[in-house]
């Protein structure tokens, strides 16, 4: 891939964490007059034009999202930017912070341009220590050279960027939650509306973007519009940054434009360089994704609506390969452990049902499974869907669908390791001598 | 306004959410967390109901939906979603919770067991291998006999709240209460997932006057009042509809009673006086109500004392009603200039909370206003000596404030009438027992002067005491039998009760115009 693709990862492996390295590589080039003449309409309008899309998991576009702040609400506006990185098999935030800290400050003094914002928070999950020493140096380096703090370049804009460390929830990365987590609160989502663009941190206008979104704006504003949009689908424009992992030759982190083959990146030189032994599935976009059978795989494009068409999601880019060595049971089981132990507690379904799945999964990879376990299993997950204030628990339901419906061998075998699977269990009401 | 409820057009009140609309057309929405007078949370999600929006049907929980003209809601009568969505979250509630139930103090007036009745799935799916496990706080686990490790069944939260870790599910309603009404965050909750858990914040207990609020409040077993706890089963328990006469907003509650004792004083929900709401203070009074109480005395030999020689002072106490008022009106008229009426009670004033209390212990000072009973005790104090006699009614002044009443031992001939054996009979050569006023029917006005209702709980300890109002009649010389013939009378004393008969008067009062308080 030429080096002009690399929209967000142009500066691996070149020691760009200085702010001295980073300007040599055309660092803070965007940061001139030329983007202070443009208007907040103006800076909107062109990353509508680029056809940016958040890339935490949704994909809502990010020039819409922000054209949602309210201009004249009479509060400050707030960047929350989220590096809260928590889903399994995601760690592009990590390694896109620790190489180069000062991509994601020009991205913001952007992004606080255009939003009319004063303040940013970087709420980076508490283990990122690395990160956040790295990105404290970033922003020191960057305050002593006026980049940021009063008056930026000679105009009247200010802008402060603060780094909070979370205390360790997947749930924060939720973007409620994130914003009650860094007022100091207990990290559950809030009900919406509002939603945070109208009422987010302190109750002000709060715009939350990824990492990754924001370190693609100073490519994008230092290119032409329509470089950008020369790179992927029609609907989803540019580069994205992919963590492959599992099974694979070469796991690490990607970077390629939307639309490619997901083939490709699994098999490509430059990629992850080939399978290693038989796939069996592919999880296309963090763990909590329905996987993709090595069938579907082979037509995969790696773009929202590809995934969406499949029943899955491109989520935050997160690839982990599983070859015929691994059980299914195995992984569903790993995810209800995570996804129960990471609910918040506050919605009823995903409070016990996350808990009540686990150990139906736990029961079944102990070898004590009965038959129904698996309509069992399917029952609780009908449970989630669209009972919750966040998706939290769609992210163990989801899976739980596909896991039983693609690979409901392994199911079926685990099951039949109990040889009493056959028998109806026992009602704890009506268990023998319990009582009387 | 007009919304389309499961495809019929029905006439909903408008500014205010789906599940209080549905409610007032007689459509009930099973609910764990919400509650009419507490910030809506929205994390039961029993409330469930499908919504016609711009991208199709949607579950929303009505609780926090706003009610918008057109709106086209579906409940489960029209849509099997909504209905197995509540199945859903009905079994996902229960799916921790212990079935205790019979020795649960909350069966009987417990939500998940309403709940379950209408939203509910039959079939037990829950096996004792993948079923229930209970976490709560781990300091208060435990293995029982079976060898299931289970969480703190009698938690120590306060001087007077009980915590069963096992029986909570999280609705946080208590927290809520203590932040937002109470205004004092003494419970939070800790933890998260399946492990989360009710708790107070770390070396401090739930210790509030009106901490035993969350016991009415929570939805389940969780939170019980000491008081209470295993002394009856609530389904035996009978109630009446009455006002808290010890404090002068007139709290509304109920007075629960079963085999002639009172077991509890619950909270009558009124939106204009007391919401859900009841101190501690009129909530536990009633464990006094029955003791040290006086027996009827000898009506003759009252008349004698009180009809003597010489000026009267009569005391009205806090506690008498509008009825009471209107029978002391008749028989001082009949003494004329000899007698003068003293309102009130030497026990402190106190600032009102903004909750369920005003502060002044006189309850109905304001009802004996409009019968011109506006002089008070301190008044009294100053002219004690120009008295021969001095009557008490319903009132203990020397219990309440012995060093200011010890003032009116110049007044030789002492008399008292009320309820209680207390400090002002010990100093009363002549004492009458009357019934107290959980035991009587009557009116009374509060600070707000609203008109509100007392009714009689057949809980007398004795049979022959009779209300006040019986007895002042008597010694005018009338036989007047019933609060609603009393309150006939003060038609002509008071015009402006005029306007309503005694039954005619409605259960959450009547707002009284142009009565200045």
């Amino acid at each position: 891939m030429q080096d002009s693709m690399k929209v967000c990862t142009g500066n691996f492996g070149k020691n760009a964490q200085s702010m001295e390295a980073y300007k040599k590589l055309g660092g803070y080039s965007t940061i001139s007059s030329k983007l202070f003449e443009m208007s907040q309409f103006e800076v909107i309008d062109y990353v509508q034009r680029s056809g940016l899309r958040g890339r935490g998991g949704a994909g809502f576009p990010t020039g819409l999202k922000w054209s949602f702040v309210p201009r004249n609400s009479g509060k400050p506006v707030y960047i929350v930017v989220n590096a809260d990185e928590g889903e399994a098999g995601t760690y592009k935030d990590h390694f896109l912070i620790l190489e180069d800290p000062h991509r994601l400050i020009e991205g913001l003094i952007i992004a606080a341009w255009a939003l009319g914002a004063r303040t940013a928070y970087i709420y980076a999950r508490g283990e990122f220590l690395p990160c956040i020493e790295a990105l404290n140096k970033a922003l020191n380096e960057a305050y002593a050279a006026h980049l940021l703090g009063e008056n930026i370049g000679g105009t009247k804009f200010s802008f402060d960027i603060f780094v909070h460390r979370g205390a360790g929830a997947y749930i924060c990365g939720e973007e409620t939650a994130l914003i009650n987590s860094l007022e100091g609160q207990k990290g559950q989502p809030r009900l919406k509306p509002p939603f945070p663009a109208v009422a987010g941190a302190w109750a002000c206008p709060t715009c939350v973007n990824n990492v990754e979104t924001i370190m693609s704006l100073p490519w994008i504003f230092s290119h032409p519009v329509s470089e950008y949009t020369k790179m992927g689908t029609p609907k989803a424009r540019g580069t994205k940054v992919f963590c492959v992992s599992g099974d694979v030759v070469r796991p690490g982190l990607y970077e390629a434009p939307l639309g490619t083959p997901l083939m490709e990146m699994l098999t490509s030189e430059e990629y992850a360089q080939g399978v290693v032994g038989n796939l069996k599935g592919v999880i296309p976009g963090g763990s909590s994704c329905p996987p993709l059978t090595s069938c579907e795989s082979e037509t995969a494009t790696l773009d929202y609506e590809c995934m969406a068409a499949l029943k899955t999601m491109f989520g935050s880019g997160a690839i982990i390969v599983f070859n015929d060595s691994h059980n299914a049971v195995d992984i569903l089981s790993v995810l209800g452990h995570f996804y129960s132990h990471e609910s918040c507690g506050q919605c009823t379904p995903c409070r016990e049902g996350t808990g009540f799945a686990k150990r139906v999964l736990d029961e079944i990879m102990r070898g004590e499974g009965h038959d129904g376990d698996i309509e069992l299993l399917q029952g609780i997950s009908a449970g989630f869907a669209g009972t919750t204030i966040c998706p939290l628990s769609l992210s163990l339901g989801m899976p739980i669908n596909s896991y039983t419906a693609k690979y409901r061998g392994d199911f079926e075998a685990y099951i039949a390791k109990n040889p009493d699977h056959a028998e109806p269990r026992l009602r704890s009401t009506v268990r023998p001598g319990a009582f009387w | 306004m007009t919304i389309e409820v499961d495809g019929k057009n029905i006439e909903v009140p408008g500014d205010t959410n789906l599940l209080e609309a549905l409610k007032a057309v007689g459509i009930e929405t099973p609910h764990i967390c919400y509650h009419p007078y507490l910030p809506v949370s929205g994390n039961c999600r029993q409330c469930l109901v499908e919504l016609e929006g711009p991208r199709g049907k949607s579950l929303v929980i009505s609780c926090y939906t706003p009610v918008t003209p057109g709106m086209k809601v579906s409940t489960p009568k029209s849509s099997a979603r909504v209905k197995n969505a509540r199945a859903a979250v009905s079994e996902f509630m229960l799916l921790n919770h212990p079935l205790d139930c019979p020795i649960c103090d909350k069966a009987g007036e417990c939500s998940l067991q309403e709940n379950y009745v209408e939203a509910g799935r039959s079939e037990s799916r829950l096996f004792p291998e993948v079923g229930k496990q209970y976490h709560g706080n781990p300091d208060n686990q435990f293995v029982d006999t079976k060898g299931q490790i289970r969480g703190g069944k009698r938690v120590d939260i306060g001087p007077r709240v009980v915590l069963d870790e096992e029986r909570c599910v999280q609705c946080d309603r208590c927290v809520r209460f203590m932040r937002h009404v109470a205004g004092d965050e003494q419970l939070q909750l800790a933890s998260r997932g399946d492990r989360t858990y009710i708790t107070t914040f770390p070396g401090k207990k739930l210790d509030h006057e009106y901490d035993l609020c969350v016991t009415d409040l929570c939805p389940t077993g969780a939170l019980t009042g000491k008081f209470f706890r295993f002394q009856q089963r609530v389904w035996m328990l009978s109630r009446t509809p009455s006002i808290s006469m010890d404090d002068s907003l007139g709290a509304n509650i109920w007075i629960e009673h079963n085999n002639g004792f009172i077991w509890r004083l619950m909270p009558r929900c009124n939106p204009e006086v007391n919401r859900s709401w009841l101190s501690n203070t009129s909530r536990l009074a009633f464990e006094n109500f029955s003791k040290n109480r006086l027996p009827a005395g000898n009506l003759p030999e009252l008349k004698k004392a009180v009809m003597g020689e010489g000026e009267i002072a009569f005391v009205l106490g806090g506690a008498s009603t509008n009825e009471d008022a209107a029978a002391l009106k008749t028989l001082t008229s009949k003494l004329g200039d000899r007698a003068q009426v003293f309102v009130g009670s030497f026990a402190k004033m106190e600032t009102a909370d903004g909750i369920a209390k005003s502060g002044d212990p006189v309850a109905n000072r304001a009802g004996f206003a409009l019968f011109g009973f506006t002089a008070s005790v301190e008044d009294l104090v100053k002219k004690a000596s120009e008295f021969t006699t001095l009557v008490v009614l319903h009132a203990d002044l020397w219990g309440e404030d012995a060093s200011k009443a010890n003032a009116l031992e110049v007044i030789k001939n002492r008399i008292s009438i009320s309820a209680f054996n207390d400090a002002t009979a010990e100093k009363s050569a002549v004492v009458f027992g009357v019934n107290h006023w959980s035991e009587v029917s009557g009116s009374m006005v509060n600070s707000n002067s609203m008109l509100q209702k007392l009714s009689a709980a057949p809980t007398a300890p004795d049979a022959e005491l009779s209300p006040l109002f019986k007895v002042l009649f008597a010694l005018a010389g009338e036989d007047v039998k019933c609060a609603a013939c009393a309150f006939k009378k003060a038609h002509e004393m008071v015009p402006i009760l005029s306007k309503f008969s005694f039954d005619s008067i409605h259960s959450t009062g009547e707002k009284l115009d142009g009565v200045a308080v």
